[in-house]
């Protein structure tokens, strides 16, 4: 019952936090919740690796749990628990300046906690239908996240995510449908359906249709690719990032982005076991490589931090799909890893880029000018190691993933792709040092009080770069088995 | 392998999906917004006749499930919720597309004949009736157009649910008996929340910008 409990406690917290009146409460709740799905997801962790290789599954396979999947969930869990601890101080701010009222901070806890449930459900799925509809609500409930100040801008977000959105799974249905007509060809259909679990496909792989497994993978790239934010289809991403709350665009950026990815992943694998060429690799890997050489001028030109954060996010999901399209062992693997570091440093940034919002009331570089050293010291502090961590600086984890997929690249031959990815990485970390240099230490003009923030609130803001330190200097041998077993399912070992 | 269709039941199946093309052009060239309401419904129930004469030919209890979801979710409930949107919000009866009519008209035109191309090397997969898959494709490429070509957040909504009844019209004629049960409901669910959602945000939008004009949505960039 552990998947299905997994899948229950937010859900639960989410239809709790309707009726609760105290926001202490709401509050509370989501913080329980989420550190209840962290602890199950230690639990799954385990679980996977005691079945050695295979899955764990229940309703008659109705779920499904790899290690794939289990290193998805843990991703969740961790970056829903950051998000609800930053949220406490964030909404009290925004009630005390009147810029949230009670109801939208109600629709917060009650919504986050629903995207937390949607995305479970997208990993832990095994029907690949199931998985479509698990996509869309977990972009139903972030367009009403997105919207949550109504402010003019906000709603013109929230309308161009929907637009694109639902225009993108619209196109990923219609290639889910492709797959699945796949299956029946070969059967002859017959009275009784054939079953659309992915593991039920997988394993009839080499009997699916060629042609609509080839057209349905051109689909779904182009549906869930819109949702992960691939270059070209990322226009609504910067917007999405900039407009909702703090917390809302540390959910979409550090894992929500990352789920659109896993989607994508299995069909990638359903794709390559059919074909067996590299013909979905390489379409990953030319749409990674646009999105990090789109990402890197727009970050360079950038005049609003949160909106650079959404760029730098676009550069990370193209650089997790140029690794896993190279398919080398060390690639994929780090792909994995940088999965991993990012969704801890990523809310962090946000999370500070949320403080400097409602101390500054702007997130303009020009109009903010600098010296959030002097002003703000403590979100400073987080913000320049996290800057730090994001571009790939040594001691922080994302250096060593980086390190990890470049070591990959060259070693498997793939040397032009490489010093591309190189290249990229290093424009987005002259990018970003650049801009948050002169945010933190230049000359500040206006500067507004000093901020008071507790040593408490600090902790709750900042932990995950604790913990980012932590696993880069110490990564548990089970983590890197588990790594290990999701990077095969990847690159379609048996 | 199951007993091919009847000729009758199979010319019936193409008969209605053609029908619903017909409804999608009309909805390209048609200019007041209740019409455009009605008209989504009108094939919408065109798409639930599919469903139910798939079911009593086959015998296939669940399809007669989706044609029944489709035939209270889109035919009765979505109309009725977006007219009462309209009348709540009291906007404009005209659409004003970027495009006008006979231009529209062409475009739409080139479009299905484009489809019936793409489609082409996939005849023989279908499953149902014939050039269905082409009729699907058709309808997702037109709707397509008709949201670029739309100004009204509303009328934008209405071409995103004509291209859902390509892909549901799409998953019956390439599989014949539509997708397993529990993902129909789960995309049945979706859709009507995905239109609810969409209404809060026409609401918000017109009372934010005391108009529907998605063109005024231009504020931010880069």
């Amino acid at each position: 019952m552990l998947l299905t409990t997994i899948l229950c406690v937010p859900l639960v917290v989410g239809l709790l936090c309707l009726f609760v009146r105290p926001r202490a409460l709401m509050e509370a709740l989501n913080i329980a919740g989420f550190v209840g799905v962290l602890v199950l997801g230690v639990k799954l962790f385990h679980a996977v690796l005691a079945k050695n290789g295979a899955a764990v599954t229940e309703w008659n396979e109705f779920l499904r749990a790899d290690a794939l999947s289990a290193w998805m969930v843990l991703l969740i869990s961790v970056v829903s628990l950051a998000t609800s601890l930053y949220a406490v101080r964030y909404f009290r701010s925004d009630l005390t300046s009147g810029i949230a009222t009670a109801r939208r901070v109600r629709e917060f806890y009650v919504l986050t906690p629903t995207f937390a449930t949607g995305m479970l459900l997208v990993v832990l799925a095994n029907n690949l239908g199931v998985m479509w509809a698990a996509v869309e609500v977990t972009a139903l409930s972030s367009v009403l996240l997105v919207a949550l100040y109504n402010r003019k801008t906000s709603l013109e977000a929230a309308w161009k995510y929907v637009m694109l959105g639902g225009l993108g799974l619209v196109l990923a249905l219609f290639g889910t449908i492709f797959a699945y007509a796949a299956a029946i060809s070969p059967t002859g259909g017959g009275a009784h359906l054939p079953s659309f679990n992915w593991s039920h496909l997988l394993a009839m792989a080499p009997q699916l249709n060629p042609h609509l497994i080839t057209l349905a993978f051109v689909f779904v790239l182009v549906g869930y690719g819109t949702k992960a934010g691939l270059a070209p289809m990322h226009t609504w991403l910067p917007d999405a990032h900039s407009e909702a709350p703090s917390p809302t665009s540390a959910m979409l950026s550090g894992v929500s982005l990352k789920i659109a990815v896993y989607a994508l992943l299995r069909f990638h694998i359903l794709t390559t076991a059919c074909l067996g060429t590299g013909y979905s690799r390489n379409l990953l890997l030319g749409f990674g490589l646009f999105s990090m050489l789109l990402a890197g001028p727009f970050i360079l030109t950038q005049k609003n931090l949160k909106r650079m954060l959404a760029y730098s996010s676009l550069e990370h999901v193209g650089l997790i799909c140029v690794a896993v399209g190279m398919n080398a062992p060390l690639t994929v693997f780090g792909a994995l890893l940088h999965m991993g570091y990012h969704a801890l440093t990523k809310p962090v940034l946000f999370f500070t880029a949320g403080n400097i919002h409602q101390h500054y009331h702007t997130l303009d570089f020009t109009r903010i000018g600098g010296g959030l050293v002097r002003t703000m010291p403590a979100t400073a502090l987080l913000l320049g190691l996290a800057a730090a961590a994001v571009s790939g600086l040594p001691p922080f984890g994302l250096f060593v993933s980086e390190l990890t997929v470049l070591v990959g690249g060259f070693t498997s031959g793939h040397v032009w792709v490489s010093v591309v990815i190189l290249t990229t990485l290093i424009i987005v970390f002259c990018g970003v040092l650049d801009k948050l240099a002169g945010l933190l230490l230049g000359p500040g003009h206006a500067e507004p009080p000093r901020e008071t923030i507790s040593a408490g609130h600090i902790m709750a803001m900042g932990w995950p770069l604790g913990a980012l330190l932590l696993f880069t200097a110490w990564l548990p041998g089970s983590v890197r088995q588990l790594m290990e077993q999701a990077s095969g399912i990847i690159r379609g070992l048996p | 392998m199951n007993t091919p269709p009847t000729e009758t039941s199979s010319q019936f199946i193409t008969l209605l999906a053609s029908l619903m093309l017909v409804v999608q052009l009309l909805l390209a060239v048609q200019r007041m917004l209740v019409t455009n309401i009605r008209l989504f419904a009108l094939q919408s129930l065109l798409l639930a006749a599919i469903a139910t004469v798939v079911a009593c030919v086959f015998g296939a209890w669940h399809v007669l499930v989706v044609a029944v979801l489709t035939l209270i979710g889109k035919v009765l409930f979505l109309p009725w919720w977006l007219e009462r949107l309209v009348r709540r919000i009291k906007i404009g009866q005209e659409i004003h597309p970027f495009v006008n009519m006979p231009a529209s008209m062409l475009i739409c035109g080139a479009l299905t004949v484009l489809s019936y191309v793409v489609a082409r090397p996939f005849t023989s997969l279908e499953r149902l009736g014939s050039n269905t898959l082409a009729v699907a494709i058709a309808l997702l490429l037109t709707g397509f157009f008709l949201m670029i070509n739309r100004r009204k957040a509303i009328t934008q909504v209405l071409a995103l649910l004509t291209m859902e009844n390509g892909v549901m019209l799409a998953a019956i004629a390439l599989t014949t008996y539509g997708m397993p049960l529990v993902v129909e409901i789960g995309i049945f669910f979706d859709v009507v929340i995905a239109v609810m959602v969409l209404g809060i945000l026409v609401f918000r939008i017109r009372e934010s910008f005391d108009s529907m004009d998605v063109s005024k949505l231009n504020e931010l960039k880069w």
